[in-house]
């Protein structure tokens, strides 16, 4: 990078075209003498235009001396490029199977724009894409891209209900900015409030947590150091109005708090602290809020267009290199469905549980699901078939035996 | 074998994608300074003749007579004006396209401090990365809207976002006129400009571009000399035709291509309705569609950009990378799910990709990916013993039982002695 950074200095400061347009201003002064003396002196012109003829050439050749080392400039950063993406290839999408479905990759992005709270590109975007619908490309995967499926007709047709997702959005912007800039915790207390019923059935703590923090909230505004027991008193009285509800489930948490009116005048020092003096309380309030609303979504809380862009760069190098591999070796992958490599990807990458079995080393699909023998090892249904063969078996990895009816389908 | 996971951050082999992002600004310099040499020779060579006719005049004048000096002094003023404003205005040219060049400078020393930024991280897990990685997924989309034509909004993204100087708009913004001049224009002259600007480039890469251009100027010709009468009745213009036939000399007879030239010189002679091969598909209004699509793949290929967009690129071995077995299941999986606050939804599973991701191959994996400890409910859901007594804890299942976290609280429950250790290698 330090190389093509140099060149491009060089190009800056150097070899650019300042020096030529000093040279073609200095063919203009020589121009400009000569007439202001031939007007002066017009029996001299002859003379002076023949003067003229040499050093006009002589400042031409200068201009394109000066911009042959522009070429030249150039010449060396184009090599120093080349030099640099000498073993990176552009990489040919060979297996895209996108082309085929352009306006699913359009709806893609217009909903990551919407969640990224763009929503004045998001409308420019929709708006442009409706007026100039994308055209499918066959590619091998899909050869025949022009069997839209009704979903696909979703953003062509303009019934992409953008309007109603942007509005959800638009909500959750409201709310989070309210959560962070203002420490307003009564829009995103509302939303969890209407919401009690699926929030409490998907085990989410949200509601209470918000609550918690405006009791915090109003028991620190007083001033903790103070004798003035204004604070503490209003956090009392939002404490026996709200937190009815959560009595029965959050019970040992409402204790405590409540435990920690007795310590009003010297929470720092007192086993409480920890709920008073959490900085971080704000921020990881707003992140579950915000997973918590794409998840009634049924969206991921990253934007998936992101997450899936970003292995796609850690991938790339990977599977060139098995590009080369199989052109050298003239081969080609056999497994349509499956990757040929494992991509090694951050930890944070995997979201779904993989069962690869242990017997055949082949992941498991809804057609040849893990089965659990009632020894609890777990092998995949085709292994089971195999080793079995319809008759009792031992297992292969403990002295256990079982028939194969006994195994039992599991889910990860 | 290699890893399951890795953290680590090869910035040098992580550049994959971002080739174009230099060759661009250099192609555009390349062609700025090009454009700069033309003027420069152009005004040299008219300059020098005109001085020295200019020369030549006032010595013949002087030599032969004194009686219209005065005339002739002011003719040589003239002439002199005359090449000063030339000059003047070659000037100002120059200057238009220092300022050119030096915008262009600016953009790829900011790109290339934005790829030096990636060379200063070392872990893929770094907050840095993260971001870096969304400058990048802002720059892939705007490449993809300007491609798809969206230039409005992909300017507003690129504003939105602050990465003017790490896009083209103005460059794809050029080519899309261009291609539409074409495709819906049936004009061939903003092409042809672009091929004499390019003229050396193209020359290398040994493009057909001009050569089919030229073509179909001359099949233009020919369809108004066709036009208004059919063959043998006379009613045709043969001066457009003469035309044709001179265009076809002067521009398509160095081509050799004796086979072609032979079709060409045949279809002077088929009128526009024609159902015989091969004039009937020269005739045809889709060879603008061809030229048009030839002049992108040219001009991409110019400019060493890929032929699909970098985000198809970036996608499609993302989506693959990713995608899991369990994604298009018909069984919700116990992993990640958007049921309980315990998981969150696979990007591949979310709305936004799901149907995506249908037609690429699923990742590969050689060892099995679970959760610590693993235990499975008599519904044979399989979880981590950890996350299960979590989510149990916070919707508050009565000491000694348990839920499945995909059924929530209205689902069966367990005594807490029905959940069995499950074995995974």
């Amino acid at each position: 990078m330090d190389d093509l950074n140099e060149h491009i200095e060089l190009l800056e400061k150097k070899a650019n075209l300042s020096k030529g347009i000093d040279d073609i201003q200095k063919t203009i002064d020589l121009l400009v003498t000569a007439r202001a003396k031939v007007a002066a002196e017009p029996e001299t012109a002859p003379m002076t235009l023949a003067k003229l003829q040499g050093p006009v050439e002589k400042s031409f050749d200068t201009a394109m001396n000066d911009l042959k080392k522009i070429y030249s400039g150039l010449g060396k950063y184009s090599k120093a490029l080349d030099k640099k993406f000498k073993d990176k290839p552009l990489p040919t999408a060979e297996n895209d199977a996108l082309s085929s479905h352009p306006s699913l990759i359009n709806r893609a992005i217009a909903m990551h724009l919407l969640r990224e709270g763009q929503f004045s590109v998001a409308s420019t975007f929709i708006e442009e894409a409706n007026a100039h619908p994308p055209h499918p490309e066959p590619t091998p995967g899909t050869p025949n891209p022009y069997l839209e499926e009704a979903w696909e007709k979703d953003l062509v047709s303009g019934t992409f209900n953008s309007k109603q997702l942007q509005q959800q959005f638009a909500e959750m912007y409201h709310i989070l900015h309210e959560l962070r800039q203002q420490k307003n915790l009564a829009p995103a207390i509302a939303w969890a409030r209407e919401r009690s019923a699926v929030l409490e059935a998907r085990g989410s703590n949200l509601e209470f947590e918000l609550c918690q923090l405006q009791f915090v909230c109003l028991f620190s505004d007083g001033g903790m150091t103070d004798s003035d027991a204004d604070g503490p008193l209003r956090a009392w009285a939002y404490a026996r109005s709200e937190f009815g509800p959560f009595q029965h489930r959050y019970a040992r948490e409402v204790q405590q708090l409540m435990g920690a009116m007795a310590y009003w005048q010297n929470i720092a020092d007192s086993p409480y602290r920890r709920y008073f003096y959490n900085d971080s309380a704000w921020e990881e309030v707003a992140t579950s809020f915000t997973r918590e609303f794409c998840s009634l979504l049924g969206l991921s809380a990253d934007s998936p267009l992101y997450i899936a862009a970003t292995a796609g760069a850690i991938a790339l190098p990977t599977l060139l290199k098995l590009q080369n591999i199989m052109k050298e070796k003239r081969t080609e992958w056999t497994t349509q469905n499956e990757l040929p490599v494992e991509i090694p990807l951050p930890p944070s990458y995997h979201f779904h549980s993989i069962f690869v079995c242990p017997v055949s080393k082949e992941q498991s699909t809804d057609q040849n699901p893990p089965m659990m023998m009632p020894c609890g090892h777990v092998i995949a249904q085709e292994s089971l078939d195999k080793l079995s063969k319809g008759a009792r078996f031992k297992c292969p990895y403990c002295p256990g035996e079982s028939h194969p009816r006994d195994a039992k389908k599991v889910f990860l | 074998m290699a890893e399951l996971t890795t953290t680590k951050l090869n910035a040098e082999s992580h550049l994959l994608l971002d080739q174009p992002l230099l060759r661009i600004p250099f192609e555009l310099s390349r062609k700025n300074m090009k454009t700069a040499q033309r003027y420069v020779e152009r005004e040299r060579d008219q300059i020098l003749a005109l001085l020295q006719s200019t020369a030549k005049d006032s010595l013949n004048s002087s030599s032969s007579s004194s009686s219209s000096s005065s005339s002739d002094s002011n003719l040589t003023l003239e002439s002199l004006d005359s090449m000063i404003s030339r000059m003047q205005g070659l000037k100002r040219k120059l200057e238009g396209l220092h300022e050119e060049e030096m915008r262009i400078h600016r953009a790829s020393r900011a790109r290339i401090a934005h790829l030096q930024d990636l060379f200063d991280v070392q872990s893929l897990v770094d907050v840095k990365y993260d971001e870096w990685s969304r400058i990048r997924l802002s720059r892939l989309l705007v490449d993809y809207l300007l491609r798809s034509d969206y230039s409005s909004s992909a300017a507003y993204l690129a504003a939105e976002k602050g990465i003017e100087d790490l896009v083209d708009v103005d460059a794809f913004v050029q080519c899309h006129k261009i291609e539409k001049s074409l495709r819906e224009g049936h004009r061939t002259n903003e092409a042809l400009a672009w091929c004499a600007e390019n003229r050396q480039n193209l020359k290398k890469a040994g493009s057909a571009l001009e050569f089919e251009l030229r073509l179909q100027q001359y099949i233009e010709l020919v369809r108004q000399g066709n036009t208004g009468g059919g063959y043998g009745s006379g009613g045709g213009d043969v001066g457009k035709l003469r035309e044709a036939t001179g265009h076809a000399k002067r521009y398509l007879a160095s081509s050799g291509d004796m086979e072609l030239l032979g079709r060409a010189a045949g279809l002077l002679a088929f009128e526009i309705g024609t159902e015989v091969e091969p004039y009937k598909s020269l005739y045809s209004d889709s060879r603008w569609d061809h030229l048009a699509h030839l002049f992108l793949t040219t001009h991409h290929t110019l400019y060493s950009l890929p032929s699909r967009p970098l985000l198809h690129i970036a996608l499609s071995a993302g989506l693959s990378a990713l995608k899991t077995p369990s994604c298009h299941s018909a069984y919700t999986s116990s992993s990640a799910n958007a049921s309980s606050s315990t998981t969150t939804v696979c990007p591949i599973c979310s709305t936004e990709l799901n149907e995506l991701a249908r037609n690429v191959p699923y990742a590969h994996h050689t060892k099995s990916i679970v959760e610590n400890d693993p235990v499975v409910l008599p519904n044979g859901r399989i979880y981590g013993r950890e996350r299960l007594n979590s989510y149990n804890e916070k919707v508050g299942t009565e000491r000694g039982w348990v839920r499945d976290p995909v059924e929530g609280v209205g689902g069966e429950r367990w005594r807490e002695e029905q959940v069995r250790k499950v074995f995974i290698s």
